[in-house]
């Protein structure tokens, strides 16, 4: 176990969103505004420690024949109580989220870790993997939300700052609306991905030239 | 021999699936037991608030059993000595939009309030913004009475820029509950 | 024509064009990304969601009318949809393998992949909030397919010339697709407002 290296690989390498282009559905369709964002990510990280946590403790009982059902049964089980607790507690995330919550079951960051991960590995390391995976993608569509709010909206840290409002950065009128709308989804995503793949020839570029 | 253990794997299949099944359905359960009226007591506080939001005695109202609902998208009616608050759904831009219309007695619009909705962000949704471009938009509403349109449709309503449809369903929602409120009298 | 018949028609125009399942409602983005290099592996895919989504939403609508609302075990609604979908997509995938194989041979390969195809699940719920009744869910569900299998023939076709073109190299691959998919929702929203009164 090296928790290093899965903090590493959950943020950049690995990250679920940018990398591994996972969980595309969530990541474009509710990024309209930081709340939202920052909401779903907690949410997401939530499930997958639990469902990780679950399933790494029962992957010798569970049969390999009827796995990814037993694994879909677990995890809409830890979705409905985490959309049951948001509508109770946070019903003002759970209307912005709408159907997007229960959809977290088929999410495909959940279901791939814990085929890929889960099913392989101890609990602890499976808790930090969902821990650190959840991280990398709160942190993506975090990262997403802001940039679309700022230039979609005009403002920063809606839902959250400022009485829900947001704080306006531009002044009314000049947002480009297409940018919240799901143009602006598909557009923000592709720009980030390439910059992320950007980022990481230049890191690697970089690592070579200190070897030689 | 093959075939009896074939029906023991299969029999262990099923039963681990049930007992997951099983235990799921049981933890839900509880969940529920906690959450529900906690969900419950939540949805009925926004809709008193909303109640309060348009009638200036809202505190008093109370529903009303049986009302008139020609237009079939009002969902309660709450009586109050001013007036009435009727609750309504017409359809947006992308679904219902949950509002309440307050209506006073001799038919005028008291305020109006959006409980809940789901248009587009920074467009439709400026319709139910606590900010002042939505308060404006809503507080065109008041004093009005009769049938209600958009100013592209040759009324005094000025429709919210780029959400024509989520204001002509507003407009929709409030001639509804006009309507509800005068056969009410 | 009567007003039911109207409702329809509104729903199955919404569901294809103004509402399109992909470029408004962004589900099922995971298929719609990973089967569209080639147009007639999408038109395949496209067909197996549909055939799929229509079944399990008359299957999800009487699981619910019948089963979860009676027992008031409307809560357990994700667990039984997706175990229903799980179940149908299991079911199909052996029917068709027993009775039609060369539908089989067409769709088979995409078959394991719809269980866990948003739009699947996704149209199963908007059935249940929106409250349709058994025929509209039906209609929602087919059509949302159909919605789906356009808006992923018309991508993969842009995709195959995309994939051709030259572009700045950190656009290469994903990020170009994801772009042009971009420019295909401009070209939908033109559509959004159009409803049949």
């Amino acid at each position: 176990m090296n928790i290093g290296k899965q903090f590493k690989e959950g943020l950049l390498t690995k990250n679920p969103v940018f990398v591994q282009l996972l969980g595309m559905c969530s990541s474009l369709a509710i990024t309209t505004s930081m709340f939202n964002g920052l909401g779903m990510g907690i949410s997401v990280t939530l499930i997958l420690i639990c469902s990780n946590v679950f399933i790494s403790a029962l992957r010798k009982v569970i049969p390999s024949n009827i796995r990814i059902a037993a694994y879909i049964v677990i995890i809409a089980g830890f979705v409905t109580m985490v959309d049951l607790l948001l509508q109770a507690f946070l019903p003002a995330l759970s209307e912005n989220l709408g159907v997007f919550i229960p959809l977290i079951v088929v999410n495909c960051i959940i279901l791939g870790r814990a085929e890929a991960f889960a099913s392989k590995n101890g609990v602890l390391a499976s808790a930090f993997d969902g821990l650190f995976q959840g991280i990398g993608y709160t942190m993506a569509i975090t990262i997403m939300s802001i940039i679309r709010e700022f230039l979609g909206a005009g403002t920063f840290g809606g839902g959250v700052l400022n009485g829900g409002e947001g704080i306006r950065i531009l002044p009314e009128g000049y947002p480009a609306l297409q940018m919240v709308m799901p143009v602006g989804g598909f557009l923000a995503l592709g720009f980030l991905i390439a910059g992320f793949q950007w980022l990481m020839k230049k890191m690697e570029e970089k690592q070579k030239e200190g070897v030689k | 021999m093959k075939k009896t253990s074939n029906v023991g794997y299969i029999l262990r299949l099923s039963l681990t699936l049930l007992v997951i099944c099983a235990v799921v359905a049981v933890l839900l359960a509880e969940v529920n037991a906690i959450t529900a009226p906690r969900i419950t007591a939540s949805k009925q506080e926004k809709t008193a608030q909303a109640v309060a939001a348009v009638l200036p005695d809202g505190e008093t109202a109370a529903a009303l059993d049986t009302y008139p609902d020609e237009s079939g998208i009002i969902q309660a009616v709450y009586a109050s000595e001013t007036g009435y608050a009727i609750q309504v759904a017409p359809s947006g831009f992308d679904s219902q939009i949950n509002m309440m219309v307050g209506v006073s007695k001799d038919g005028r619009v008291l305020g109006v309030s959006i409980i809940s909705h789901t248009e587009t962000a920074g467009l439709g949704a400026v319709a139910a913004a606590k900010t002042e471009k939505g308060q404006a938009f809503r507080d065109q509403f008041v004093g009005k009475s009769g049938v209600l349109a958009v100013s592209k449709d040759g009324g005094d309503i000025d429709a919210i820029t780029s959400a024509t449809i989520t204001s002509r369903a507003v407009t929709s929602g409030v001639n509804a509950a006009l309507q509800c409120a005068e056969r009410l009298g | 024509m009567s007003e039911y018949m109207q409702s329809l028609l509104g729903i199955l125009l919404s569901a294809i064009l103004t509402e399109n399942f992909i470029l408004v409602k962004f589900y099922g983005i995971c298929p719609f990304m990973g089967v569209s290099k080639k147009t007639d592996t999408a038109l395949g895919m496209g067909m197996a969601v549909t055939f799929v989504m229509g079944i399990a939403s008359a299957a999800t609508w009487a699981v619910n009318a019948f089963l979860l609302i009676p027992l008031k075990l409307e809560y357990m609604q994700t667990v039984a949809f997706i175990l229903v979908i799980a179940a149908i997509v299991q079911v199909v995938e052996m029917f068709l393998k027993k009775s039609v194989p060369a539908l089989y041979q067409a769709l088979g390969i995409f078959l394991p992949l719809i269980t866990t195809n948003c739009a699947v699940l996704g149209a199963a719920l908007v059935n249940v909030q929106k409250g349709y009744d058994f025929l509209q869910s039906v209609v929602f569900g087919v059509c949302g397919g159909l919605g789906f299998t356009l808006a992923i023939v018309l991508f993969a076709s842009v995709r195959e010339r995309v994939d051709k073109a030259e572009c700045p190299k950190s656009f290469r691959g994903f990020p170009i697709a994801l772009v042009s998919a971009g420019l295909l929702a401009l070209a939908f929203m033109g559509f959004s407002g159009l409803k049949i009164f």
